[in-house]
């Protein structure tokens, strides 16, 4: 089994999930309003490839669907990688309302996209589809939490203690690396010294 | 735990002393700790040799166990919580839910090694081959259970060219003479599909055993620990409970029947994903801030 150190500290990364960028909670049918009406699912289809501008998609699934999802269990996210990177990269919101708020429609307008991989929406749902080329995963972020009114959730002393902890011991990796590099290095040359210093008494 | 059981009673009081500090070390994964402890043991060795001459030491007898009182422990639907966020995006039937149940046990001596149903299968699609005589009552009975490939001339002659469609093999005794006349121990048993009477995959009643392989899995021990997967992503927390107790109740139920000749107990219990992380359970089903179970279910 893998060593408990490793375990734990590949952990203490992977928890940091909880907060970021896309930590947020998307308004639940009991705080939806009708400019914001509560989000069932999410569809993201991207190409595998950054050319054509796909980067940010992929980055957003990366990045910020895991902490979506930790923070809203109940809305289901469905991920389509494809081969085509003349195809859409897009975001498909769907909401439980007959129409969809102003604010997501008009940002949903700005670029339009079809997504044909997206699932159709239910009749009770509502969806719009955000065109997702050529921005980062933190502008898609900012429209997705302009759309929904996604409320971000705010770490608490443990998270920002632990995040410090995390960070100086990235800051200290570097420094260790060189000094452990060094001792490799010396070791191998005192062993290729010895070689070549064994080489010379056999050729005598 | 008395891990130096072979040694002499002095022997014993030296080596434990020595060990105390590495029993009760910080886990604080730091550097100088690891040195320290490396140090030590070096010095255990050449006392317990002074102490019997002419024996070799072997190192501890039992698998060596962390201590567990820095790791955090989680509820199940907790556990669920995070693996779930880890694998967002990918095919829940494709993606599993893994068990690692650690023991504490002997480094020696007989291992767990058995197979399992799930009250909720794991495997969507399992394609078994039989290796019986054709045209026999139990083909007839292995075709009828659901085998994809049944037979042996033909069978060996697929594996023998490359062509290895199944995942999982079993054979009738009656085959056993020509399964080893046709020398598939080299192609089947790195992949670990030879049939072997050990492992359980040479039986009289092919039938019954094709259908447990469908619905079930096997697994066995390897130092110490007994990895296996318990559910596809896609299952709610009370179907993974579900399998998980069964897993255990088995695992305890072997390890009670190994009792006469080797003592083995469960030590921790991880679960994990084919992506995420592992999640040491604390054995509860959920705590006050895990979410509806019902949010929990399908992608």
């Amino acid at each position: 089994m893998v060593n408990l150190f490793k375990r734990l500290r590949k952990l203490q990364t992977i928890l940091q999930t909880k907060v970021g960028t896309g930590a947020a909670i998307f308004p639940s049918v009991a705080s939806a309003t009708k400019e914001f009406p509560a989000v069932t699912r999410l569809h993201l289809t991207y190409a595998r490839k950054i050319d054509n501008g796909h980067m940010g998609a992929r980055h957003f699934w990366r990045n910020c669907l895991p902490r979506l999802k930790y923070h809203n269990p109940g809305v289901g996210m469905t991920v389509k990688q494809t081969d085509d990177q003349a195809g859409p990269a897009a975001l498909t919101i769907y909401f439980a309302a007959e129409q969809a708020g102003k604010a997501a429609i008009a940002l949903a307008n700005e670029r339009k996209v079809t997504d044909s991989l997206a699932p159709a929406p239910e009749a009770s749902e509502q969806s719009v589809v955000l065109d997702l080329r050529n921005y980062t995963h933190k502008q898609i972020w900012d429209r997705v939490q302009l759309m929904t009114d996604a409320k971000a959730v705010n770490p608490t002393g443990e998270d920002v203690a632990m995040q410090q902890k995390l960070d100086a011991i990235t800051k200290r990796s570097g420094p260790d690396r060189e000094r452990v590099k060094s001792i490799r290095q010396a070791k191998a040359d005192q062993e290729r010294m010895l070689a070549m210093a064994r080489g010379e008494v056999e050729k005598v | 735990m008395s891990s130096y059981g072979v040694l002499p009673t002095a022997a014993r009081g030296i080596l434990s002393s020595c060990r105390a500090p590495l029993r009760d070390a910080s886990m604080a994964p730091t550097l100088s700790t690891f040195q320290q402890v490396r140090g030590l043991k070096v010095k255990t060795k050449g006392k317990g040799k002074n102490a019997q001459p002419g024996k070799k030491s072997r190192g501890p007898s039992e698998y060596v166990q962390k201590n567990l009182k820095d790791m955090p422990q989680w509820a199940l639907c907790d556990a669920m919580r995070f693996i779930r966020a880890t694998e967002v995006g990918r095919e829940p039937t494709l993606q599993k839910y893994e068990l690692h149940v650690r023991l504490r046990t002997k480094r020696d001596g007989p291992v767990i090694r058995n197979m399992l149903r799930f009250p909720h299968a794991v495997q969507t699609e399992s394609r078994i081959c039989v290796i019986c005589p054709p045209n026999s009552k139990a083909a007839k009975e292995a075709l009828a259970a659901g085998a994809v490939l049944v037979g042996e001339d033909e069978v060996f002659e697929a594996v023998k060219a490359g062509k290895i469609e199944f995942d999982r093999c079993l054979a009738h005794p009656d085959s056993v003479p020509a399964l080893n006349k046709a020398a598939l121990g080299r192609i089947l048993g790195p992949r670990g599909l030879m049939p072997s009477a050990k492992t359980g995959t040479v039986v009289e009643d092919v039938a019954s055993r094709v259908e447990m392989l469908r619905g079930g899995t096997v697994y066995r021990e390897r130092d110490a620990v007994i990895r296996l997967p318990i559910g596809q992503l896609g299952f709610s927390p009370e179907q993974l409970r579900d399998n998980l107790r069964v897993t255990l109740g088995q695992i305890r139920k072997d390890a009670s029947g190994l009792a006469d000749r080797v003592n083995k107990e469960i030590y921790e219990v991880v679960l994990s994903s084919t992506n995420g992380p592992g999640f040491s359970l604390n054995g509860e089903f959920s705590s006050e801030d895990s979410p509806d179970t019902s949010l929990m279910r399908g992608v």
